[in-house]
């Protein structure tokens, strides 16, 4: 992996430089919050913090047609997926990218996903945390890898760059001439005193060690029912959370011609009809066992399959939940069996 | 359909009904410029007063009734489409869940509220009833709800009927859809939203706009509508100390608005505090 230097003055005549590779996403002020939107290198805002959906829309839309068909056969709608530069992915972003690559590039390899993925590039940035983020505590306040490109803030007038692929090298390439290779020891030594104060600003007070443990223990805790009984199974939680990845596939049917369409869209084993099957049984009908199911799929079954929780600490549950269940204040309940939920 | 009818091409007889509504529905088909001659090419529209005159009232396959059942004479004549028809669908809110008529279902008796309203007068119209939806007379197949009703969702449901296959009803709450739009919560912006108990499939088109969700699809299957009481006018949200709450009487009045019986009974098991009875 090659390091390079960047003057920060320098990147938006950067970001004009790549823009033939495709459209620019970036986060963009939506209301209180953000939300990556199609912006110019003019309106690029640094200190966005978490956007409301995570990096998950560009590579598993919310809703996008599979393939269209006809009594002839069907084509599926792979041609005209567009190419896209997305910046400004916090770290904690790329990591539940990272996840959903295992997921869907794996063992059974999604051709819509790896399609998008190949079309999208992503040029991380370094943020600060805010009062919700704990990407220190999951351990990926840091990431190796699934950027293109990868900009750390250094506390002075220049970012240090790392290049993730050979698709982020043809991107630095485009405007070689604002990249140098010159580090001195020095700017060693300020990048990894910003870290340093970084870490210092996390406010989070959450212990995720041993937490599939806890979770073996608690699974027939009351806490659940009180989970249960508070909780709204509005789906937001997983809507917002950057590894979950359930869909649901539906057919539409043109009226007169034989011809239609096949959709896919984002699905949440939160909702009733998740686990309802032929027969009209549904075995996890109660809104705590479905809870249940949720937190440890991320906290425990997850490090079991893959070595650790498919939650990256980006906070997004935190404040999304209109009634306060979320990764937070879950594993202190379990924890310190203070109800949170009375 | 059945396969022997889809083999000889014979379309299949939908009927179109209204009972006590603002038509709306009804219209919201009709304004389906650019497919009403799809619409009417997919299936042998025999009734649809609204859109044509040659009607003929006999068996028929899909049964599409509008509005609430909200005098005698809407029930006589819900009654004799059941009768002929193989499938029933109520279409919109009043249909589905009574309307915004069934609003007071769980205030005093019918005929003391028409006093206090309209005094002592003699109806020369059929006898008015408390409006309720069409599933507390005759048996319903399918919903298609709204105020009014989404026309995609109905042109999606009409497209699998029409070739034999059963629709897919929508099972989770509009949040889900506002999610997908990525809006900002409007319950984090002290709006009274019913996002979390309100059945999707109208895109969450209000919210998109900064307008709370008033509930209109009425209430999605399992809704936890003492959850959303409870958070609207007790909870403290520990990381939102600045979110304020609601009294508990304008919590009920806006979820009344569309919600009918079901919302109704759904509020009174409840059990809320702060609730007055």
């Amino acid at each position: 992996m090659r390091i390079l230097k960047l003057k920060k003055k320098d990147l938006k005549k950067f970001l004009e430089s790549i823009s033939s590779f495709g459209e620019l996403w970036a986060p963009v002020k939506k209301g209180n919050r953000w939300a990556f939107q199609p912006t110019a290198p003019d309106n690029i805002d640094l200190d966005a913090g978490r956007t409301i959906l995570p990096l998950k829309k560009f590579m598993v839309p919310q809703k996008f047609t599979m393939f269209k068909y006809n009594k002839e056969g069907y084509t599926p709608e792979l041609s005209n997926i567009p190419s896209r530069i997305v910046f400004g992915a916090h770290p904690c972003d790329i990591a539940g990218l990272n996840i959903l690559d295992k997921l869907f590039t794996e063992n059974f390899p999604d051709p819509y996903y790896i399609e998008r993925r190949k079309k999208t590039a992503i040029i991380g940035l370094s943020c600060l945390p805010d009062e919700f983020c704990f990407c220190n505590e999951t351990g990926t306040d840091t990431v190796e890898e699934g950027f293109d490109l990868f900009l750390s803030e250094t506390g002075t007038d220049f970012y240090l760059v790392w290049i993730g692929s050979s698709l982020g090298d043809d991107l630095m390439r485009m405007a070689e001439n604002l990249f140098s290779e010159d580090i001195a020891f020095e700017d060693i030594q300020k990048f990894t005193n910003w870290k340093k104060e970084r870490a210092k600003k996390f406010k989070v007070n959450i212990d995720l060690t041993g937490m599939p443990s806890i979770f073996e223990l608690s699974l027939n805790s009351k806490i659940w029912d009180k989970i249960g009984e508070r909780c709204l199974a509005c789906g937001s939680c997983s809507m917002v959370c950057p590894t979950c990845n359930c869909y649901d596939v539906k057919d539409t049917v043109e009226l007169r011609e034989c011809k239609g369409e096949r959709n896919r869209c984002w699905d949440s084993c939160t909702l009733h009809e998740y686990s309802l099957v032929a027969g009209g049984h549904n075995f996890r009908a109660n809104r705590s066992d479905r809870l249940r199911l949720w937190y440890t799929h991320k906290l425990e079954s997850f490090i079991g399959a893959y070595g650790k929780p498919s939650c990256v600490g980006c906070g997004r549950c935190l404040v999304t939940c209109p009634v306060d269940i979320n990764a937070y204040t879950l594993a202190k309940t379990l924890r310190e069996e203070e109800v949170f939920f009375k | 359909m059945n396969p022997e009818d889809r083999k000889t091409k014979q379309l299949p007889k939908v009927g179109i009904y209204g009972l006590t509504s603002c038509a709306g529905d009804q219209l919201t088909i009709v304004n389906c410029e650019d497919q009403i001659l799809d619409i009417f090419g997919s299936a042998e529209i025999s009734s649809f007063l609204m859109a044509k005159s040659d009607n003929t009232e006999g068996e028929i396959d899909v049964a599409i009734v509008e509005g609430s059942v909200s005098s005698k004479g809407d029930l006589e004549m819900l009654e004799d489409i059941r009768k002929r028809s193989k499938v029933l669908i109520a279409l919109g809110n009043c249909a589905c869940n009574g309307g915004p008529q069934a609003a007071c279902v769980a205030a005093e008796d019918h005929k003391e509220r028409m006093k206090q309203v309209y005094g002592d007068v003699k109806w020369s119209l059929p006898d008015p009833i408390d409006a309720k939806p069409l599933s507390a007379y005759v048996k319903v197949d399918m919903q298609i709800t709204g105020c009014p009703i989404d026309k995609w969702e109905f042109l999606r449901a009409l497209g699998r009927l029409v070739k034999g296959d059963g629709p897919i009803p929508i099972s989770y709450p509009v949040c889900v859809e506002c999610k997908y739009n990525e809006n900002e919560c409007l319950l984090f912006k002290n709006e009274m939203c019913l996002g979390p108990i309100t059945l999707a499939g109208c895109n969450s088109v209000c919210i998109n706009h900064n307008i709370p969700c008033f509930g209109c699809r009425g209430a999605v299957i399992e809704a936890n509508v003492a959850g959303e009481a409870e958070m609207l006018v007790n909870m403290k949200h520990p990381q939102f100390p600045d979110r304020k709450n609601f009294d508990y009487q304008d919590v009920k009045n806006r979820a009344m608005m569309y919600g009918g019986n079901t919302m109704a009974e759904l509020l009174d098991k409840a059990k809320v505090k702060g609730a007055k009875k």
